[in-house]
């Protein structure tokens, strides 16, 4: 489930597009490469070499396309012919890159663990090959090293996952291989370490002087980006031309479990081109859902911003809809100023409050028709006596659901703004909220510890607590 | 002349499409709604732009053969967006291709979208302009701005920002509600409801 998958459907080479040809057909890979100069990494598409022939197909019944290939990025209009790579055909992009890059099947070195230090009689030169070539050679090594499997070289085995583990580690303490204590001494020098560029080994090339020269040359230009060194770690280029495409990180379907409970809380569809859940178990489904909008939208006028006035108290509706069975307890707690260089002032006119039960779905339209009288009932009786926020009361309830209000007091940008410019999305006024949730459940039988055969009618007190943040709005600059 | 009805400022058709007097729609005959999408005013459809060359098989083709733009249920293009089928040249001709909308898409404002296709549940912000034959899988969130290049592809689960337009991060698990368009599909129209608390 958990295997990356180098397949399919990620890039339509322009003259294989899902119009021309059978999708089964559609094998290509999405290859990331460098954009021409500074400017930062684009996704690349395949596409045929601009071959006027190619271009002219004549015919209705033409063949289809023939080599070479290209890859071509659509946005700054690189191509892979500026570095010389072209391929035969439009199919099994990687392993053709790879041959280009190393001279020879990259799948190869991947099998990395029988391959015997004689048969890569060619210099690795990537690091993986490098680096499977030293494994192999250390592995013959500890091979020829201990033949009689010594029991140093059996301690290294306990670890793993072998079924006789614990019989071998009471053999370990009740003295079986004390004799065997003195033997690893004697051989330890047999071992040699690696010494030539087929074993893996690289001379460190220090003399720096052809880099530098060229550093001098084509000037920060010339020099890969920050981003670019990130994706490119096994490429190990440093000058913009040594960049080469490699391919894009595909998405990999992940299941995932409860660490207290074992339960599965998330499991995808095993099928690739799926995008459904078999089991998706999301905290938004039980936790309060929370909803802001202004208290008088009607006094913003339009034609005025939606930003925020700064010094200039601005009420806000917040509401809370509780998704479970049971009543819950919610206690909110904000700091009297936001963080950051911008402190705005927030308070919460009705930081404790209940929220009744949400019932059952088949009662639901019932209520739900129930409630909508009630709440247009209670508006209207309110629009007459103009209803004033008031601390320490709720605004407004309904049937699962509360509102309160939230008075903030929106920080000047262009008084405190002395140090330096502005930031990144920094007028954003955002207020860091704890929530706080008490309620009374069944006792879980999920948890690891519980005790089997409690009744089950005994109710416990269960409470959660988390930080969220409430985006309000951007303040104005004025 | 006396049963004309009010005019509203939606066209609702028996399908629950929801199509503003002031979009513009061009070669309706090419353009397929499934019903529940919302067109706001100035969206412009280019349904014109139908495939052609091999229109001459039988005159008699069956209405809607020949889509220009297909899309799903409950989309919903904001205003003075613009939905482009992409062309290229094939087999000689100049050709345009249809562009297909999944379910549950939402295009932003001023976003220009010239995709061969784009799956269901995606999010596409304002003024972002989607390339030609650009594939964008289901359940991606395009933030405002972005240019996708041409024939890009866009995984599922994917947020997807920057010019050219990278991944820039995946949706979570708990992410996937946002995308349905059901209830925003409620709040337009001549009788607008509310969104629920």
């Amino acid at each position: 489930m958990c295997a990356i998958r180098f397949a399919a459907h990620d890039v339509s080479p322009r003259s294989l597009s899902p119009y021309t040809v059978p999708t089964a057909s559609l094998r290509s890979e999405v290859v990331v490469s460098r954009q021409k100069g500074t400017g930062p990494l684009a996704v690349q598409s395949l596409e045929t070499a601009p071959e006027p022939s190619l271009l002219t197909a004549e015919s209705a019944s033409a063949a289809p396309p023939s080599g070479p290939w290209i890859l071509a990025c659509s946005y700054c209009n690189w191509n892979s012919a500026e570095i010389g790579v072209k391929f035969d055909k439009p199919q099994g992009i990687f392993s053709q890159l790879s041959k280009l890059r190393h001279g020879e099947d990259h799948s190869k070195h991947s099998s990395a663990g029988d391959v015997s230090p004689k048969k890569g009689d060619a210099v690795p030169e990537s690091t993986s090959a490098r680096f499977a070539a030293m494994k192999s050679f250390y592995n013959a090594q500890n091979n020829t090293n201990s033949p009689n499997s010594s029991s140093l070289s059996n301690l290294m085995d306990y670890g793993l996952s072998s079924p006789g583990a614990l019989t071998r580690i009471m053999n370990l303490y009740s003295g079986n291989n004390i004799g065997g204590l003195g033997k690893p001494k004697a051989k330890s020098s047999i071992m040699r370490e690696a010494d030539s560029a087929s074993e893996g080994f690289r001379v460190a090339d220090l003399d720096e002087s052809a880099a530098i020269s060229k550093l001098r040359r084509e000037g920060y230009g010339g020099t890969v980006t920050n981003g670019q060194t990130k994706l490119q770690v096994e490429e190990g280029a440093r000058f913009a031309d040594e960049l080469w495409p490699i391919p894009y990180l595909l998405r990999t379907k992940r299941s995932k479990r409860c660490p207290v409970c074992r339960h599965i809380i998330s499991k995808p569809e095993s099928k690739v081109g799926n995008t459904r859940w078999r089991i998706r178990l999301v905290a938004n489904n039980s936790i309060p859902s929370i909803s802001i909008k202004p208290l008088n939208p009607a006094s913003s006028t339009p034609g005025t911003s939606d930003l925020l006035v700064p010094l200039q108290p601005a009420q806000f509706l917040l509401t809370f809809k509780n998704p479970m069975f049971e009543e819950i307890k919610v206690t909110l707690a904000t700091p009297a100023t936001t963080p950051g260089r911008f402190a705005s002032r927030v308070t919460v006119l009705c930081p404790e409050f209940h929220i009744d039960a949400n019932t059952d779905t088949d009662m639901y339209l019932e209520d739900v028709l129930k409630d909508g009288e009630k709440g247009a009932g209670r508006k209207r009786g309110d629009e007459s006596t103009s209803q004033q926020a008031e601390a320490g009361k709720i605004w407004e309830r309904g049937r699962n659901w509360v509102s309160i209000v939230v008075e903030v007091i929106p920080a000047s940008i262009r008084a405190e703004l002395g140090q330096g410019a502005l930031k990144e999305d920094e007028d954003i006024l955002e207020i860091p909220m704890l929530i706080r949730l008490e309620w009374e459940g069944d006792v879980s039988q999920d948890q690891v510890g519980t005790t089997a055969g409690k009744e089950k009618d005994t109710r416990e007190k269960k409470e959660l607590a988390y930080w969220c943040a409430i985006g309000i709005g951007r303040i104005s600059q004025e | 002349m006396s049963r004309k009805p009010v005019k509203g400022e939606y066209i609702e058709t028996d399908t629950g499409n929801k199509v503003s007097r002031k979009a513009i729609l061009i070669g309706t005959q090419h353009i397929m709604l499934g019903g529940k999408t919302v067109i706001q005013a100035e969206a412009m459809i280019r349904g014109d732009l139908a495939r052609t060359g091999q229109a001459v098989s039988g005159s008699a083709a069956a209405p809607g053969s020949n889509t220009a733009v297909a899309i799903g249920r409950y989309c919903y293009l904001s205003k003075g967006c613009c939905l482009r089928p992409p062309g290229r040249i094939y087999k000689g001709t100049f050709t345009f291709l249809p562009l297909r909308l999944g379910d549950h898409v939402f295009i932003g404002e001023g976003t220009v979208v010239q995709a061969a296709t784009i799956g269901s549940h995606v999010y596409i912000g304002q003024n972002v302009v989607v390339g030609e034959f650009s594939i964008i899988k289901d359940y991606v969130r395009v933030l405002e701005g972005a240019v996708i290049p041409p024939n890009m592809v866009i995984p599922s689960f994917s947020i997807v920002a920057g010019q050219p337009a990278r991944v820039i991060g995946e949706v979570p698990e708990g992410g996937h509600e946002a995308f349905e368009l059901r209830e925003l599909y409620k709040t337009v129209g001549n009788n607008p409801q509310p969104l629920p608390v």
